[in-house]
């Protein structure tokens, strides 16, 4: 034992049993019943599912080889994905900005602009991108269109939620000097808390491009534009070596960008 | 990130963020001047948008007879991220202690951890559809083994950072003790991280519960079934029932789940200000590692 952990020749006395710990877990396996359980739940019977996982190994095989020759067909798409999640970060970066002010305690004007941005942005973030997405392109038909809406409403919700808790943890002081030098409100913003926050933000934007890259790809199987368009016809079809092959595509776009982006974050924050 | 020193500096040379500025700027204008959609058609936009929130939430008004329908689906959902967020929990433990560099040997805590990663790069919807639909057909279970996969990548790759910030004093105390490998794993690293592997565990959890609910988009169980039914049928008065199911229902487990993870992490009692800190710790460094904050397919992970 080393001398930092002072060593002690007595062994100290035990603390006393808390019920919280194996109560949780009651709980735990209680929702776990319930949620495999034949009548209430799933029916999750293991032995079966192995088999069948085991059984279905069978059918990845036809995956194998990939085919090289859809390329060509998938550079329309892939390039529309991309063009849908620049699109959406960009518009919907930019919106957040003012939205993450008036939900931060700090810079938003009264409470009660504070409470309904809040609650707001927590029933935004409550529906996910695709779900939108899949509204989007009933109300307005397949196309990019409704999935760089959906996007959009994605990026406001994550950027306006990370924004506002940095706001929150602003260093006071250039705040109060704003407030002293007679600033008004949108000043004590512009030039107090932007500065501080703005590598946040730029971060924060960039993190929404690369989930927004990986979003893209597949807000397509519901009919919102993008190489997701073709991942349905391929997967409807049964032409496995082709779907391999443009998910591999989109591995590599993905770590691509994550690349990039990891580059400009050192660069720009 | 926010430190400010009074003396302001040299101004570091710019030349590389102008390069960064610039290139930002042409991808943009590229995205914007040439991607498929008509500018004539925007005006067109709010009406659309406006047209269908009206049909799905006032007139007529959402089907409230088909709440019980709609609940039952949404808990399927819950159903489904819960036993998906068990499975990536169980694999992503032993993972995550291949994938700390204090536990194993450099290489091979890289190795896992760029496993985990390129895990984390296909949307859970991808693994449903290319690997779990095919091999079990549709339902609840292709859904629920997607989450698990997929949840594997965050979750392994979060715990093991916990890892490698234990304090080493318990590790080497188990040792002196003469405990074999796994002994030293089970008494000397395992209770120190516990309380925060399994705050980020029921994280992921909210985070699935989004998922579940758009595995249901292909046929993978769940609510996002019933609301692409709904759509489909133009029975947009139970769309909104569904919608709005999804949103009670999700805020209400984030804020449960939201409360017991600041309890697990604070070991209750204790000053308010720290577990907020905490929380709002774990919250970044679960959105940078690809967590996902939002929640959706592209959404973490």
């Amino acid at each position: 034992m080393t001398a930092a952990t002072a060593p002690r020749s007595a062994r100290p006395s035990r603390p006393p049993r808390s019920i919280v710990g194996p109560l949780g877990f009651l709980v735990f396996l209680a929702i776990t019943w319930w949620a495999s359980s034949e009548e209430f739940g799933l029916g999750v019977d293991v032995p079966r599912l192995i088999a069948n996982l085991t059984r279905g190994a069978d059918i990845l095989a036809e995956f194998w080889p990939p085919d090289f020759s859809v390329v060509p067909r998938t550079i329309g798409p892939m390039l529309e994905t991309i063009q849908i999640a620049v699109i959406a970060s960009l518009i919907g970066c930019a919106l957040a900005l003012p939205i993450a002010f008036l939900a931060s305690r700090v810079t938003s004007p009264n409470v009660a602009t504070y409470l309904i941005d809040r609650g707001v942005l927590s029933v935004v973030r409550a529906l996910p991108d695709v779900l939108y997405a899949l509204i989007f392109v009933a109300a307005l038909s397949i196309g990019p269109l409704p999935g760089i809406l959906a996007l959009i409403l994605f990026n406001i919700a994550v950027v306006a939620k990370l924004l506002s808790e940095t706001v929150d943890g602003v260093d006071p002081g250039p705040l109060e000097a704003a407030r002293a030098s007679g600033a008004n409100r949108l000043l004590t913003v512009r030039w107090a808390v932007l500065p501080q926050v703005l590598p946040n933000y730029v971060a924060y934007s960039l993190y929404a491009f690369e989930l927004n890259i990986r979003a893209s790809a597949v807000l397509g199987i519901v009919g919102a534009g993008g190489i997701g368009n073709l991942i349905n016809e391929y997967r409807r079809f049964f032409q496995y070596d082709n779907l391999l092959m443009v998910v591999i595509e989109i591995l590599l776009l993905v770590i691509i960008v994550e690349w990039i982006s990891i580059w400009l974050r050192r660069k720009l924050v | 990130m926010t430190a400010r020193s009074s003396a302001r500096p040299a101004r570091p040379s710019q030349r590389t963020k102008h390069i960064a500025t610039g290139l930002l700027v042409l991808v943009v204008a590229w995205a914007v001047l040439t991607v498929d959609v008509k500018i004539e058609n925007l005006p067109a936009l709010p009406g659309a948008l406006a047209r269908i929130f009206t049909r799905m939430f006032l007139d007529p008004s959402p089907e409230w007879s088909y709440f019980g329908e709609a609940f039952g689906s949404m808990m399927e959902s819950v159903q489904i991220a819960w036993l998906g967020t068990i499975i990536g929990a169980i694999l992503s433990l032993p993972l995550a202690f291949f994938g700390a560099k204090n536990i194993t040997s450099r290489l091979v805590s890289n190795i896992v951890r760029q496993v985990l990663n390129a895990i984390r790069a296909i949307p859970e919807i991808l693994v449903a559809v290319v690997v779990f639909i095919p091999m079990v057909g549709l339902g609840a279970f292709p859904g629920m083994l997607a989450i698990g996969v997929h949840s594997v990548g965050t979750l392994g790759k979060l715990s093991a950072e916990v890892i490698e910030g234990i304090n080493p004093g318990p590790v080497e105390a188990a040792r002196a003790a003469g405990g074999r490998p796994l002994q030293i794993q089970r008494w000397g690293v395992l209770p120190q991280v516990l309380p925060e592997v399994v705050a980020f565990w029921l994280y992921r959890f909210e985070i699935n519960i989004r998922a579940s609910a758009i595995l249901g988009a292909v046929g993978a169980g769940g609510v996002g079934e019933a609301l692409v039914q709904s759509l489909i049928y133009r029975r947009y008065d139970r769309a909104g029932m569904l919608i709005i199911v999804i949103i009670v229902v999700t805020i209400l487990i984030d804020t449960a789940s939201g409360w017991l993870r600041r309890r697990i992490i604070q070991g209750g009692g204790g000053a308010k200000p720290t577990a907020a800190a905490l929380e709002d710790q774990a919250h970044l460094s679960m959105a940078m590692a690809g967590g996902d904050v939002g929640g959706g397919a592209g959404s973490d992970s």
